[in-house]
């Protein structure tokens, strides 16, 4: 490679081209695929790689696959060596291997230029079913991989162009649902065109002077990325979080603990120090927690930072097999994903004294239902994930309120609710309420966003409702003198007037139609002591009956006299002025 | 022709900079006139240009304006009102437990990573969004009543918050909008000097936070619009206009002043809604079905597809991250012009915009206070402009503080000189503008190489080549009228209604009398509306489409039908082009295996025929030139090919006869335009002062009409 001389224009065409590159896989998966969680909830992820698996870029969906798709492409890289062939198509998900969760099945395809192994386009998305125990993948009761999946690892299902079809019925034979191979289909399609434009962008600046610039942008994202850890003071600093519940055990916990070791323009996530795995499916896997380790970093760095091998190069990732956070084979680990928000939790905790005005306090939790049952007017199955119900509020941060509604920070405003009326025709349940909820901010200088009420009529006889998540036993934290914000819940009131309070791993069967479903998608974290808040801010969430006047008065310090809807500013400053002499 | 029979139409598009005016006669004569916006009023500078073009005619006033027929009038104060958030107050009727869906948008944040990025602000502040305890079904059945007592409370609030606008949207009224009805009646009889609203007028469709973001949308700049047409009409009367106003509307049709300030949201993408119509026109000079058009302004770059002459709509719409979901043309609008400014990142990667300079303080070479290096100071150091020659010498351009700047904001820091940093510039900008032609084709399932690409604005013809380069468009035109492009394609708008019904049912449990019956209503709304609008009924022309789906998909692909098709019940013929479109889109279709459709929405366009001017060619009869006659000077210029600065001949387009051959590498020059040949291209002269530029590699027989289309996969 001696002797190409880095061109800066050709720099910033490469990056632009990889980026299009892998956007345009994306919106080809999301206009093709057929599952709702890929083309409504979008969780999928779309990749470039080069010969050696390092990252040109990727257009993560959702944060939470941030991480997802290189240590995959490395291990296949390693497992064939040079027995990998234009028109290859290589298909994954093994946990034990480098996969990030069972359901989320990726395809590789190489890209050879004059002969030669360029590099790789990924597409890795998360099935409707993934063979195992129960529909959809995830089962509370499973200890092992086996009663949660089919192991997929590394394997050809094209060999130089051909479809091995022996290969492809014994995969398929293992899944419930034949929507599963389509979006397969859609994904080996995504990486066609991911591989033919990257063919082309290479044939036309030629091998050599892709290599150079490739590497170039490699060292310019980590210069970008080390600057930005070397802002952070030097030091060891400690987070912990809690995990409550493993579906199995009442009023179990477990700790994830956060060792963050900055040292000039290194930095190194060490959860050695955290629960010992559990003997249920609440168990992370390494890649799955060092996405989640990944995405809450990049929360708190400049967000124009390209997404290259660069960007990750300056991390140092310690989660070592037997604990929590990457359970040893054959251990159970669907709910891997969803211990993203008490990982991100454990690092803004740490990372707040050094970084005080990049954290954010405590984002809501994943709470969430899946319903399944019959629709009596169309006679046919329906499946729901209740994405209106599951999102809370943000985190606060320095100089700006967290983000109402936008749910848990695994996917940070990437998840869209259902339309009411779509909602209303494909289930047969009717809402009633879906609103912000009153006072469900955390308190802080920066008002935690808000949570969001769910109410619904649940219609149709004998209605399976399968709940998983968090959030409902310790509150979101406040940072600074912040405050929290109320628990997640789930409650349904069945028409013979019993209620039941669900817990946060759970089944309910034979739901009756009339029973009226109530969840609580709690707040973010405030920042900053509350009395400090702006008084017209507080006015104007007063006015907009978000904040009530006693919680205005009882934790902003800001009075209202009767009937106005203005604070009365002197009686607010001495109320204010009292708090601080007595604080 | 006599001169007192002498009519005239007239296309008026009124941009951020400059208000764009195209006069064309009915003996084929035309007149190009640019004056300057007035953005705090701009019927002010619609105006001024009307008297400006009759002292260019060297006529009074009044006879000028009495042989204007028609006046077609593209309008950005929808468009600004929303982008600066000065609509009117405006409140929102809605249904109780839904008073949240406008501020959510269902739960979005487009910058994942970024945690000060806010939501927007919605155009209904909370605190105005009032509910009633009504409720209607999925079924349309009602279960609870409208209740007069809560809109009595409703009407008290509006009164003492002095709101000026109303926006009433109720779950479920797509079924039945008979609560709707009531609402709206009631508040128009309590509140005569209100603007109020209500979803089943706007966008009868399925789908709430579309319903009443779109519904909230019209009532926020109704009032606006309201007030601008009033004034611009009564502005008109003074000066004695008997002919016809029309608006430009955001599907590409026209619009009464009458019908536009109901609907107003109609008018939200008014300003460039044009282009692809003109677009269409030109593409079928030359014999052409299909076409990408640019346009480049100073802030913005729009591109547009047209396919078999066709502009393609969508109802994907939106504005400032908020969702319009009018039909409204496919106009992908990216943050690249001659304003747009370079800066470098923290990686030293060179960027150009979004940001820009605006007209002030402008690009460093206009020499008014702009400190930041654009495009245009990069196309004016690579020699594409001659600092004497902008705007045809109007302007001077500071080509030596252009430089000066670019070199020591980007060269510097880059290890490069002014010049290398311009070339940087101009590469980095054409890939952005690629990147929205592709996203306006590629991924709309379109291949751009089977196109002609139809450039418009000041600066597009300079940066057309390396775009066409960059995606293998063999073939870009330069209509002579460029410079006001859209101005051009308003006087070639017809009157254009769009009306929707959802009905949502399995494809093959349609009931045929329903179905008649909905495409039924939607005629006769469609008729009385045109018949307001003075069109007779043999003018008037129907285009129906259907919303399907595959049962269990969510996205609904949009299926352009007949109307004998409907009226004549061909389901059969539909299905099977159901198949083929989404094959066409999404590359596979599930015909074998017998999948089942659904239906989502019943759509008609109802089209009102108007009249057309006779040639839309800017005629000049100094044309006649040979290019060795147009040859002004040789000048040192960037060819991107190579890499280089190379000295190029520069000739005069405005002189140039038809069926002139020029040569690239080389400069043609207009006063409104200026076109930058590569030395991959050579080009034409066509009648009426346009240029054909092709690409010498991929067209080496030369150009030929319809010669780069195979005309497969278009249908």
């Amino acid at each position: 490679m001696t002797g190409i001389k880095i061109d800066t224009i050709l720099l910033s065409i490469f990056q632009r081209a990889f980026k299009s590159i892998t956007d345009e896989m994306s919106i080809s998966l999301t206009k093709t695929t057929r599952s709702p969680i890929l083309c409504e909830a979008k969780d999928f992820v779309t990749g470039l790689y080069d010969a050696d698996g390092n990252m040109l870029e990727q257009t993560e969906n959702l944060p939470i696959l941030s991480f997802s798709l290189g240590p995959v492409c490395k291990v296949i890289i390693e497992q064939y060596g040079d027995r990998i062939f234009p028109g290859d198509v290589i298909i994954h998900n093994d946990v034990f291997s480098m996969g990030n969760q069972n359901n989320d099945v990726a395809i590789f395809k190489p890209i050879f230029v004059e002969g030669k192994l360029m590099g790789w386009s990924a597409a890795k998305g998360h099935q409707a079913d993934i063979g195992g125990a129960v529909q959809g993948g995830y089962n509370p009761n499973a200890t092992e991989v086996w009663q949660e999946a089919l192991r997929i690892p590394a394997v050809k299902i094209y060999e130089k162009g051909v479809l091995r079809k022996d290969v492809w019925d014994l995969i398929f034979a293992n899944i419930r649902l034949n929507i599963v191979q389509e979006d397969i289909k859609a994904q080996i399609g995504a990486c066609s065109l991911g591989e033919r434009r990257l063919m082309n962008l290479i044939s036309k600046y030629g091998i050599d002077r892709f290599e150079a610039h490739k590497q170039e942008l490699f060292n310019r994202t980590e210069r970008m990325m080390r600057a930005e850890i070397a802002s952070v003071p030097n030091g060891v600093y400690e987070g912990s979080s809690k995990v409550y519940y493993d579906g199995k055990h009442p009023g179990s916990e477990f700790e994830i603990k956060s060792h963050i070791i900055v040292n000039d323009e290194d930095i190194v996530f060490d959860f050695s120090q955290s629960s010992p795995q559990t003997n249920g499916f609440v168990n992370g896997t390494f890649t799955s927690s060092c996405s989640a380790i990944t995405l809450t970093f990049l929360q708190m760095v400049d967000p124009n930072i390209p997404h290259n091998e660069g960007m990750i190069k300056p991390l140092t990732y310690l989660v070592p097999e037997g604990t929590i956070l990457n359970a040893s084979y054959p251990k159970a680990t669907t709910f891997g994903n969803h211990l993203c928000p008490q990982i991100a939790d454990s690092i803004f905790k740490a990372l707040g004294p050094a970084m005080p005005e990049r954290v954010t306090a405590g984002w809501n939790h994943l709470l969430c239902s899946l319903f399944t049952g019959n629709h009596p007017a169309k006679g046919e199955k329906y499946v729901d994930i209740c994405f209106m119900g599951l999102k809370g509020g943000s985190g606060a941060l320095y100089g700006d309120n967290g983000y109402d509604h936008i749910g848990m920070i695994d996917a940070s405003g990437g998840l869209l609710d259902q339309d009411y009326e779509m909602y209303e025709q494909q289930t047969p349940h009717r809402i009633i309420r879906h609103e912000f909820l009153k006072d469900s901010g955390g308190a802080g200088t920066w008002r935690g966003g808000l949570g969001v009420e769910t109410i619904i009529r649940l219609g149709g006889e004998n209605t399976t409702m399968v709940v998983f998540g968090d959030g409902d036993v310790e509150e979101n934290y406040g940072l600074f003198g912040g405050k929290g914000s109320v628990l997640n819940s789930i409650e349904i009131s069945y028409p013979d007037g019993k209620t039941y309070k669900s817990l946060s791993k759970d089944i309910i069967e034979g739901i009756p139609a009339g029973t009226i479903y109530r969840q609580v998608a709690g707040g973010g974290g405030g920042y900053g002591p509350p009395h400090e808040r702006d008084p017209d801010a507080v006015r104007e969430d007063v006015l907009n009956e978000v904040v009530s006047k006693e919680m205005a008065l009882r934790e902003y310090k800001v009075v209202f006299s009767e009937g106005s809807s203005n604070p009365d500013l002197e009686k607010t400053a001495k109320l204010r002025a009292g708090k601080n002499t007595v604080a | 022709m006599e001169v007192s029979e002498r009519k005239y139409k007239l296309g008026i598009d009124v941009g951020g900079t400059f208000t764009d005016f195209f006069l064309v006669g009915n003996d084929g004569s035309s007149l190009v006139h640019k004056t300057l916006s007035t953005p705090e009023d701009s019927s002010v500078g619609f105006i001024r240009g009307i008297h400006e073009i009759a002292e260019k005619l060297n006529l009074p006033l009044s006879s000028f304006i009495e042989k204007i027929d028609t006046i077609v009038h593209g309008t950005t104060v929808a468009t600004n009102a929303m982008l600066t958030m000065k609509g009117a107050k405006t409140a929102l009727v809605t249904t109780e437990g839904f008073r949240d869906a406008l501020e959510m948008r269902r739960g979005v944040r487009e910058e994942r990573y970024n945690n000060h990025y806010r939501n927007v602000k919605p155009l209904v502040p909370r605190y105005l969004r009032l509910c009633l305890n009504e409720r209607i079904d999925a079924t349309g059945q009602v279960l609870s009543a409208v209740d007069r007592k809560e809109l009595d409370a409703i009407v008290a609030k509006l009164k003492s918050e002095k709101v000026e606008a109303v926006a009433i949207c109720l779950m479920n009224s797509y079924l039945n909008n008979e609560h709707e009805k009531q609402v709206a009646r009631y508040l128009r009889d309590a509140l005569p000097g209100l603007f109020i609203c209500a979803s089943f007028e706007v966008l009868p469709s399925i789908r709430f936070y579309e319903r009443v973001s779109t519904t909230c949308i019209n009532a926020y700049i109704g009032v606006v619009i309201d007030r601008y047409l009033e004034s611009l009409l009564d502005k008109l009367k003074k000066i004695h206009f008997k002919g016809v106003l029309m608006i430009m509307q955001s599907n590409g049709g026209v619009v009464t002043p009458e019908v536009a300030r109901k609907i107003a949201a109609v008018t939200v993408l008014s300003g460039p809604a044009a282009a692809p119509i003109a677009g269409s026109y030109y593409a079928r000079l030359l014999g052409f079905d299909h076409c990408i058009t640019m346009d480049m302004g100073g802030t913005s770059f729009d591109t547009s597809l047209v396919v078999n002459a066709q502009c393609i709509t969508s109802t994907e719409g939106e504005i400032d991250r908020r969702r319009i979901a009018l039909p409204t043309l496919d106009i992908i609008t990216i943050g690249a012009g001659g304003g747009s400014i370079g800066w470098i990142d923290q990686g030293g990667l060179l960027k150009m915009g979004p940001q820009s300079a605006g007209s002030l303080p402008g690009p460093v070479c206009y020499d008014r206070g702009g400190e930041k290096p654009a495009c245009t100071d990069a196309d004016l150091i690579l020699g594409y402009l001659d600092p004497d020659y902008f705007a045809g010498g109007k302007y001077k351009l500071d080509k030596e503080k252009a430089a000066e700047v670019t070199a020591s904001r980007l060269g510097e820091p880059l290890g490069l000189n002014a010049q290398q940093a311009a070339a940087g510039m101009y590469r980095v900008i054409n890939m952005n503008m690629a990147q929205g032609v592709r996203q306006v084709s590629v991924e709309r399932g379109y291949d751009p190489r089977e196109f002609l690409l139809i450039c418009a604005g000041g600066a597009g013809a300079i940066h057309a080549g390396e775009i066409c380069r960059e995606l293998e468009i063999p073939m870009f035109m330069v209509p002579a009228v460029a410079s006001i492009f859209c101005a051009a394609g308003m006087l070639l708008g017809d009157l254009k209604h769009d009306y929707v019904r959802s009905y949502i049912c399995k494809y093959s449990d349609i009931d045929r009398k329903r179905f008649l019956e909905l495409y039924r209503e939607m005629q006769e709304e469609a008729e009385n509306t045109l018949s307001e609008e003075g069109i007779e009924t043999s003018k008037i022309e129907f285009y129906p489409s259907l919303d399907l789906r595959y049962a269990g998909q969510f996205h609904e692909v949009p299926l352009e039908v007949s109307m004998e098709e409907i009226l004549e019940f061909r389901l059969d013929d539909i299905r099977e082009a159901f198949h083929k479109e989404h094959n066409r889109k999404f590359g596979y279709e599930l015909r074998t295996e017998g999948t089942e459709l659904e239906v989502i929405n019943v759509r008609l366009r109802a089209v009102g025929i108007t009249e057309k001017p006779v040639s839309l060619s800017a005629s000049d009869t100094n044309k006649t030139c040979s290019a060795q006659q147009a040859f002004k000077t040789m000048r040192m210029a960037y060819v991107p090919e190579d890499d280089e600065m190379q000295e190029l001949p520069v000739y005069d387009g405005d002189v140039l006869g038809e069926g002139v051959l020029i040569k690239g590498p080389a400069i043609i020059e207009q006063v409104n335009t200026t076109l930058f040949l590569g030395s991959s291209y050579h080009c034409e002269t066509i009648t009426g002062g346009s240029f054909i530029v092709y690409n010498k590699t991929l067209m080496p027989e030369g150009y030929k009409k319809k010669s780069l289309i195979t005309e497969n996969n278009m249908k």
